[in-house]
């Protein structure tokens, strides 16, 4: 009698080695998902993801047979992935928007390896340096190339509490240097109840807005790093001060390093007069704190000397080509069309309150527009009219870790300060700018490029 | 005429289902050592060769021997690394595993009554997952509005200011780390323990009473080396993973490493080399010496205390 053949491990494992090989055969023999998509568009911002929507369809029109992939991508992957999918030369996006403070990190190496298309014979063939904000370009250069197209300005004024300065009676017309906002500062504030103005003693965000200003900065347009140079160092001195725990001229705090809804709330709550805030930052405020609407108001920043600079950035995007993409030139069209049509910019104005680099579109309606939470103040116009006094900021691949050491020079000369007054602090500040600027120096040092 | 020998029927070749078992477990095995040695092996020997080049974007790699090691062993950032990650690692396992001792403790006795609820109440913090528990704590330590400091400036009279940054603030943010991972880790680790209290034999407490023993000389003489292997294990893991810190404090300090570098961790900072920076070979230095470090120190946990030996047995 022929035996029935059996399975040594039992029916169950049988079972589940058929399914397994029925499975896997099924797995291998799906084609995977067709793009059908000629571009596929990377976007970190939710408001430019909304915006992008609405403009594609014109695109599409306008060039037959192509289809656009838009992608919202979360911020802190966004760069990661990007970096991922360059070194894997995989699932790389034709198109991709990348934070300035990431973007620095995708020019290491030789310029001939940098994974995205340089865009700067085209821009100068096409004139586009001329009609956009030239400054804007800076931190998407690397090595005199630019590799990517600036999404806005982003000057920077003072958001503040207009019920507040005029319960207090003060005109902030007047105000025109640093010492004058420092000398209504000292008035309005009231420690642990009320500041005049938002400013950290840990984190670089203000300070690196106030070091703009003055022409400084963490690299210069040759790539050399410059944050213990005079400037920052005199920058320093006069910044610590304002945020010292004991010092007399306290004018700042912060309470989150978010530039969020706490902020906000704290605004809302009288504990900031004024806070530090590039044109993105303003829908925050609208959206964050409606509830004070009419009694908020925009004014530039204080001098800091008579006649000096009343802006400053903070801040920005740049569109990039990828050199993976197979449609190079319609990936350009496509920037273009994003980028450089004036009523698209000037609807995505009105949702963003972003302002563009292209001048000629602030001559919009919207950019005029007087708003009833700004007090009635044109907030496209303010922002245009200091547009073109935006200092220029230079990226690197180590701008990260200067960042991070320009934070440390500050908590360390705020201890300093704290502990030791005015003695010895502008030594001190000196040696602690350039023992921290030594270490990315050091980092720098290690780049065979 | 002879009788012919009737011939052995011939032997057949066994079937698929009668053959030896032998090759079975290779067979069973192969999917995962194929998947293992793709992206187990490959990807480790790999970081080996990249931890010996300079790499510069994506596209470029250049030799540099040890340089990378020789690069590490002077760069303050690193050891600002090195030494909160061994700040953290001391202090959430001198905190949590007495706390989770004392909590599996206290839910062993009978007379506790919801113990299951107890059980599942201090065990839930953990079925949350650090992402989630990253961002309840960075609302709940907020300045000026947050739980936490409303909490401790109420209790205080205002002695703890309530817009404290613990956040914010180089010297709180490690506090702040321990705190939270206390929370979220003093119930999982206290499971273990309540286990290993459970299979301590009765009758050594029984014998340990009738010679007069206190409650805390029994803790001592028969809880402690009845749960030791437990406790070596507990203790062997807690370290481990307090090594590997990283989404904890990425997710609290809002994707940085804080004021200072103040929750700057080996791991946080290998990842900010290799994901953000695009310097895979560093990257891979800093993975291999961390990894050097977690073998020393765990050799050393084990030496100490006698499980190599079985001693605890």
């Amino acid at each position: 009698m022929k035996a029935r053949p059996s399975y040594p491990f039992g029916p169950a494992a049988l079972v589940l080695m058929v399914l397994a090989i029925i499975s896997g055969i099924a797995i291998a023999l799906t084609p995977p998902p067709k793009k059908n998509a000629t571009l596929t568009f990377w976007t970190f911002a939710k408001p430019h993801y909304e915006s992008y929507l609405k403009a594609v369809p014109a695109f599409e029109k306008a060039h037959p047979g192509v289809t656009v992939d838009l992608q919202l991508v979360a911020n802190n992957g966004l760069a990661q992935r990007l970096q991922a999918a360059f070194q894997a030369d995989l699932d790389v996006p034709d198109i991709c928007e990348i934070e300035i403070s990431s973007a620095g990190s995708f020019f290491r190496g030789p310029v001939k390896n940098i994974g995205f298309v340089d865009l700067t014979d085209r821009l100068k063939s096409e004139g586009l340096l001329d009609r956009m904000v030239e400054s804007r370009f800076s931190p998407y250069t690397s090595r005199g190339r630019i590799f990517g197209l600036p999404h806005d300005v982003h000057p920077v004024m003072f958001a503040y509490r207009r019920d507040i300065m005029e319960k207090a009676g003060i005109d902030v017309n007047s105000i025109k240097t640093w010492d004058d906002f420092i000398r209504v500062g000292q008035k309005l504030t009231i420690p642990q109840k009320r500041y005049m103005l938002e400013m950290s003693s840990t984190g670089t965000d203000q300070l690196e807005a106030f070091l703009f200003q003055r022409d400084g900065g963490y690299f210069d347009a040759q790539g050399n790093l410059i944050f213990d140079n005079d400037v920052a160092a005199k920058t320093l001195q006069w910044y610590v001060p304002l945020v010292a725990k004991n010092s007399k001229t306290r004018i700042g705090n912060t309470l989150a390093s978010s530039y969020g809804s706490v902020i906000a709330q704290g605004m809302l709550n009288d504990y900031f007069v004024c806070l530090v805030a590039p044109d993105w930052r303003t829908k925050g405020m609208e959206m964050d704190i409606a509830g004070i609407g009419g009694k908020m108001a925009l004014m530039p920043l204080p001098a800091a000397v008579p006649g000096g600079r009343r802006t400053s950035t903070w801040g920005g995007t740049m569109l990039g080509i990828t050199k993976h993409g197979q449609h190079q030139d319609l990936a350009w069209e496509f920037a273009k069309h994003l980028y450089l049509n004036d009523k698209d910019l000037a609807a995505r104005f009105e949702g963003t309150n972003i302002l563009p680099p292209v001048r000629s579109a602030w001559q919009e309606a919207p950019f005029k527009e007087r708003r009833p939470y700004w007090s009635g103040q044109a907030l496209g116009e303010k922002y245009a009219a200091l547009a073109p006094d935006v200092p220029a900021q230079y990226s690197s691949p180590f701008i990260s870790q200067a960042k991070s050491k320009l934070g440390e020079a500050l908590i360390a000369s705020v201890q300093y300060y704290e502990r030791n007054g005015e003695n010895g602090f502008d030594a001190f500040v000196r040696k602690t700018l350039k023992d921290r600027a030594n270490e990315v120096r050091r980092q720098i040092a290690r780049n065979p490029y | 005429m002879a009788p012919v020998a009737k011939a052995a029927p011939p032997r057949s070749r066994p079937g698929f289902f009668n053959r030896p078992q032998n090759w079975a477990p290779y067979v069973f095995l192969s999917p995962y050592l194929i998947l293992f040695l793709i992206f187990g092996a490959y990807p480790i020997i790999k970081s080996v060769s990249l931890s010996l080049y300079a790499t510069n974007g994506p596209k470029d790699a250049v030799f540099i021997g040890f340089g990378n090691y020789r690069f590490l062993m002077g760069d303050a950032d690193f050891r600002t690394a090195v030494w909160n990650t061994l700040v953290y690692t001391f202090w959430s396992v001198v905190l949590q595993l007495p706390a989770s001792l004392g909590l599996a403790l206290l839910l062993n006795q009978k007379w506790v009554r919801a113990r299951e609820f107890f059980r599942l109440a201090f065990f839930s913090s953990n079925l949350l997952g650090q992402v989630f528990v990253g961002v309840l704590f960075s609302v709940l330590y907020q300045p000026q509005y947050g739980l936490f400091n409303k909490f401790l400036s109420g209790i205080t009279n205002g002695g703890i200011p309530i817009d404290t940054k613990w956040l914010n603030d180089p010297n709180l943010v490690m506090p702040a780390l321990v705190l939270t991972s206390l929370w979220m880790y003093a119930g999982f680790n206290m499971i273990y323990f309540l286990a290993a209290l459970q299979a301590v034999d009765q009758d050594l407490y029984e014998a340990a009473q009738v010679d007069g023993a206190n409650s805390v000389q029994q803790f001592f003489a028969v809880t402690l080396p009845g749960i030791r292997p437990v406790a070596t294990f507990v203790l062997v893991t807690s370290t481990l993973g307090a090594l590997q810190l990283f989404e904890l404090p990425y997710l609290l300090l809002g994707n940085s490493a804080g004021p200072n570098n103040a929750g700057l961790t080996i791991v946080m900072y290998l990842f900010n080399n290799g994901f953000q920076s695009g310097d895979l070979g560093y990257a891979s230095a800093i993975g291999w010496t961390l990894a050097l470090g977690m073998l020393v120190i765990s050799l050393i946990q084990v030496r100490l205390t006698g499980a190599a030996k079985g001693s605890a047995a």
